[in-house]
């Protein structure tokens, strides 16, 4: 054990004196939380912009953009009457915007029937919700213009234990993400430079054995990962007001996740010839769990071919274990997610360990 | 005897990097193993370090048999490989004394700091590897194989690429291993340094060793014995010399007299005293084991084989 941890001290020196590991150990994922919390978190400007062109101007017209307003989705922005509105559009670079027609409070009046025309790419989500926003506010007022009274209505529940906001369900695909960056990325270079700079065969000629250096590095990314999670955790809950909680469970993702990434770092290091493939390498393998593992996008909203692709990923499994105790407090499913991170984890551990020599041919 | 070879082969498809040789070394001298690049010398000592397995034959460190049980003697061997590179954020004590704990030793500070100092670090050891010139990287490596108070030190090519003035400082710390009692090999491709430091020699060549003994041995046994050079005697003293019955020959400016041994040389340069020829001066040279190397490895090893 002395050995293991003159290694993983040594190691760690190393790691946190390079000060991109410490960056991306602590200070990147305190960056994201911030950034994707001012994003999402409803404060400041989550409101979507719809540029409109209000041709009639009429006390109608302008209770129909206050009706638009009070949905709450929108914001909306004036385009002066007398300019042309797709020049406006494109001079300006304008998503979705809303058009008027001169005889809209006259139709009204009159009992015809009138259109509003709103411009947009359907392809982009805000188009959608512009689109329903503009549709629920004629709806409404179709409804007080015939003077009857919508008998359906909804009432919003949650369905996660506590009131939580969108950095509660950012925050455990963070720390999953945290630990595969670090743990993935920073592992695959460095059994490759162990390799191509001979520390392999140095460390054969000590009593170190090949299992205790592995293992020291396992321990020392989750070590690094435990303190880089509360600092998230922390981070959230003061800053954002995050609700999410640490349990027992979430402890044990992350010395799973590590054990797990650390493992297959080492994995891909050994068949890389440097430390630049081993970048490209980890990259090739990484960020496509980054985005399909359901860090930052939610796995059921993917297409089902892309869901199939995402449980095919060892990081969906510990992001959605971590989000299953953190979260729902659901510890069966939790359960179940840290199995099988522990189970692709030895997997991956075996490939070094059997596979790895320290000696030359 | 601390390290006994006996047939030891490595082969590769259908290349003997190692083809069967023998040698020994005894306790408390500097062995030197010796020969062009891909002549064996790295393979053989990686076999005797354990890092590599050899294809036939017998190598024993320390009376134990290196393929087998080598973890046996692991701790009583220091190693600094061929191309060193130190852990590149670690300073100097730092990486000693973790060095030491791989080598189950647990080093007092005073400990670490006094080793620090035999190798010449002191002044350094706050710095991180990473900043060390080449000499005080391949010093911190000597201290890393001294940490477990070894038998033996495997040195690989421990001053190449450095400077002349680096290289004679090593010398030094070499010879102080030797001094304090520890067995030496000594892998190099440099000429003069086997010379200047070791006790025995052994010279390889595509996988064979072609020569070995002393440094005083194998000049004697494969040198060309003493020249009188006559700096600067020209034409003129080549033919005095013919007059003589001197045989003799011109090196550019230099007129030069071949004596067989050391003996002879005496004798010789009373022939010569009565000359009456302009020259600058008159010296002896005697070969260097780098003029034997070069005629063992070069013309007349072009085989592979020592032509006695």
């Amino acid at each position: 054990m002395r050995r293991v941890i003159a290694d993983l001290v040594a190691f760690g020196r190393q790691y946190m004196r390079s000060r991109i590991g410490a960056f991306f150990a602590f200070a990147f994922p305190v960056i994201l939380i911030l950034l994707f919390g001012a994003i999402f978190s409803g404060q400041g400007g989550t409101k979507i912009p719809v540029y409109v062109q209000d041709l009639d101007d009429s006390p109608t017209s302008r209770a129909f953009l206050a009706a638009l307003n009070n949905t709450t989705v929108i914001e909306y922005r004036n385009i002066p009457p007398n300019v042309d509105i797709l020049d406006h559009i494109q001079a300006n670079s304008i998503n979705t915007a809303l058009r008027i027609p001169a005889d809209f409070e006259s139709s009204i009046l009159a009992n015809n029937s009138v259109n509003v025309t709103l411009y947009g790419d359907p392809t982009l989500s805000t188009y959608g919700i512009a689109a329903a926003a503009v549709s629920g506010a004629a709806t409404g007022m179709n409804f007080y213009l015939a003077g009857a009274l919508p008998l359906i209505g909804m009432d919003a529940q949650t369905v996660a234990r506590d009131q939580f906001k969108f950095i509660d369900f950012f925050l455990p695909g963070m720390i999953g993400f945290t630990v595969l960056t670090n743990a993935l990325f920073a592992m695959t270079p460095t059994a490759a430079e162990y390799r191509t700079r001979k520390y392999f065969k140095f460390l054969a000629t000590t009593t170190l054995t090949k299992g205790e250096w592995l293992i020291a590095k396992v321990l020392f990314y989750t070590l690094i990962m435990t303190v880089s999670a509360l600092i998230i955790f922390t981070v959230s809950a003061v800053v954002w007001g995050g609700k999410a909680v640490l349990t027992p469970l979430t402890f044990a993702f992350i010395a799973a996740g590590c054990f797990e990434f650390t493992s297959l770092g080492m994995a891909l290091g050994m068949y890389t010839k440097d430390v630049e493939t081993a970048s490209a390498v980890s990259n090739a393998i990484g960020f496509p769990m980054m985005f399909l593992g359901g860090t930052f996008f939610q796995i059921e909203a993917m297409p089902p071919v892309i869901q199939g692709l995402a449980a095919a990923m060892p990081l969906t499994y510990l992001n959605e274990g971590l989000r299953a105790t953190m979260i729902f407090g659901n510890e069966g499913k939790a359960l179940l997610y840290l199995g099988i991170t522990l189970v692709l984890g030895f997997v991956f551990f075996l490939i070094p360990a059997k596979l790895l020599s320290w000696k030359s041919k | 005897m601390q390290i006994e070879v006996r047939g030891l082969t490595k082969i590769y498809g259908d290349l003997h990097a190692v083809d069967g040789i023998d040698f020994e070394v005894r306790a408390g001298e500097i062995f030197s193993l010796r020969g062009p690049n891909g002549a064996g010398k790295t393979t053989t000592v990686e076999i005797l370090e354990g890092l590599r397995n050899p294809t036939g034959g017998d190598a024993r460190v320390l009376g134990v048999d290196v393929a087998n049980d080598y973890r046996k003697i692991r701790e009583r061997v220091g190693v600094l490989p061929q191309d060193f590179e130190p852990f590149d954020r670690l300073r100097p004590p730092e990486a000693v004394a973790y060095w030491a704990t791989l080598f189950n030793r647990r080093m007092e500070k005073s400990e670490v700091d006094a080793l620090i100092e035999t190798v010449g670090l002191t002044a350094r050891a706050k710095s991180y590897a990473m900043f060390l010139s080449g000499g005080e990287k391949r010093r911190l490596g000597i201290a890393l194989a001294l940490v477990g108070r070894p038998d033996i030190v495997f040195l690989d090519e421990p001053t190449t690429g450095l400077d002349p003035g680096a290289r004679r400082d090593l010398w030094g710390l070499i010879r102080g291993l030797k001094g304090a009692g520890k067995t030496v090999v000594l892998t190099t491709h440099y000429l003069d340094e086997a010379e200047q430091l070791a006790d025995h020699v052994a010279i390889m060549n595509k996988g064979k060793i072609v020569a070995r003994g002393t440094p005083e041995e194998l000049i004697v046994k494969h040198g060309h014995g003493t020249r009188i050079v006559l700096a600067g005697a020209g034409q003129e003293g080549l033919r005095a010399l013919a007059a003589r019955g001197i045989d003799a020959k011109l090196e550019n400016s230099d007129v030069v007299v071949h004596v067989p041994t050391a003996a002879d040389v005496k004798n010789m340069l009373s022939k010569l005293a009565p000359l009456d020829v302009p020259l600058r001066e008159i010296y002896t040279r005697r070969d260097t084991l780098e003029d034997v190397f070069l005629r063992l490895v070069g013309a007349r090893m072009r085989e592979g084989v020592l032509a006695e």
